[in-house]
């Protein structure tokens, strides 16, 4: 006669407890695929500005990150940034270059945009509008979410690619031309993937759109 | 096969040392001493051994807290004698501190890169001169940054036409930092090298000890045109320096 076999407390309270794991586990691993959860969504048609004219709105794959860009210090560049985004040059270009919490890096319209990337010469590309003079600031901070101008390792060659930085970087001032600062949605910025070991990345993400604040 | 290469170059040889100021100088394992003086110039110092250059020929190692603020009011002090407006002019803006720096090898006290606007020194180097060596470094930049004042061959042709320099630097056993009691036309047996250490070394005395030399010329017919050589057209950047 086969004897039914009956758990115990203490193995019932076992089997509870993997249960609850495999839940809580199998939850977890959608939940936190999903890099936006956190996000707090930015209304962009509830916000006012002084000066809107000088508002860029950069909608990314977890929301739109509000910049507003400082003219009176930089107005070529700031006048440069405006053309590429009026002209929607910055659209689909790739954050190609993110140092973890410390900055990402986009705006190669040549070689790094989402319809003609080539990882090889990525970060070398041009804009087609020529190379502008570093218009330098030695009272602009680099705090956490400032907006600068990319070059190479000589002054005057700045063109498209901008960086925003993540932290404050205050070896930055002085060094690069500014071009504004974060006002909404640096937390968006934080979840740009980052290269596994380099600061380029692989299969980047992208910007969808920039878009001047008075056209939306 | 070529795009495979690509990959393991820019994904994987671009590395670990990818901070913000590695950016800005190519220089890895730095952190900020100190990022605020009178006259602009940033310090750094080097918070592990660092090499650089194409093939990993100047290296220099990491220094101790300690060490470096003994050293530290030294070098700002000496520092601090240029002016912001003139160190713009010679492209200095940051200066490196660490130890034991060499250059294929060979021991120097600092290497100077205009391009980077980047003067690394070795706090270490020859106690007894150290001082001077941080003027005789920064000469280096000033020629760098206007080579057509500190024509070498019209500095050379004050010397008495038998004697000959080294073709480098290093090339010679002629590394004496130390003042010649009886000068004919050198300072220091280093000055004996190649011209543009000559009048690096003239340089760093003038900055160093300014009414010792001019005593010295007195009686140095060659050196005196050295010196007003250097001084002429010294003045031509800036008039305060010396």
């Amino acid at each position: 006669m086969i004897k039914k076999l009956q758990a115990s407390k203490s193995e019932k309270i076992l089997f509870g407890f993997l249960i609850i794991l495999f839940l809580f586990s199998f939850s977890s691993f959608f939940l936190l695929k999903n890099k936006c959860i956190f996000i707090e969504k930015i209304n962009i048609n509830n916000l006012r500005f002084d000066n809107p004219n000088n508002i860029v709105v950069m909608n990314l794959d977890c929301g739109n990150v509000v910049i507003e860009l400082y003219p009176e210090i930089a107005p070529m560049a700031v006048q440069r940034f405006k053309t590429l985004v009026e002209k929607k040059m910055y659209d689909g270009s790739a954050f190609y270059k993110v140092v973890e919490n410390t900055l990402v890096q986009a705006g190669d319209i040549e070689y790094g945009n989402i319809k003609f990337l080539d990882y090889s010469k990525i970060g070398s590309g041009k804009s087609g509008l020529g190379l502008l003079k570093s218009e330098l600031s030695n009272e602009f901070e680099f705090t956490e979410g400032s907006v600068g101008f990319s070059r190479t390792s000589e002054f005057n060659t700045e063109d498209s690619e901008f960086f925003i930085t993540l932290k404050e970087i205050p070896i930055y001032q002085g060094e690069y031309t500014p071009l504004g600062k974060v006002i909404y949605g640096l937390e968006i910025l934080q979840t740009i993937k980052k290269g596994d070991k380099a600061i380029y990345v692989l299969r980047p993400d992208f910007i969808n759109t920039i878009k001047m604040f008075k056209s939306n | 096969m070529k795009i495979l290469i690509l990959f393991i170059m820019i994904f994987s040889i671009s590395n670990v040392n990818a901070n913000e100021i590695y950016n800005l100088l190519k220089i890895p394992n730095l952190e900020v001493y100190k990022l605020k003086s009178n006259n602009n110039i940033r310090y750094l110092n080097a918070v592990k051994n660092f090499q650089i250059g194409s093939n990993k020929n100047i290296t220099c190692d990491k220094i101790s807290k300690k060490n470096l603020s003994n050293k530290f009011p030294i070098i700002e002090k000496n520092i601090n004698r240029y002016n912001s407006n003139f160190l713009q002019k010679i492209s200095l803006k940051y200066i490196v501190l660490c130890k034991n720096l060499k250059i294929s090898n060979i021991n120097t006290g600092g290497i100077p890169d205009n391009k980077k606007r980047t003067l690394i020194l070795d706090i270490n180097f020859n106690q007894k001169n150290f001082e001077r060596m941080i003027h005789h470094e920064i000469f280096h930049m000033i020629e760098n940054s206007f080579p057509k004042y500190f024509n070498e061959k019209k500095f050379s042709s004050f010397n008495n036409s038998n004697f000959n320099y080294a073709k480098c630097s290093t090339c010679s056993d002629r590394l004496n930092l130390d003042l010649y009691e009886n000068t004919d036309g050198f300072l220091t047996e280093y000055s004996k090298s190649v011209p543009s250490e000559d009048m690096a070394e003239i340089f760093s005395f003038l900055m160093i000890n300014k009414k010792k030399i001019k005593k010295k010329i007195q009686n140095d017919k060659i050196l005196k045109n050295k010196v007003n050589f250097i001084e002429l057209n010294l003045s031509k950047i800036d008039k305060n320096i010396l």
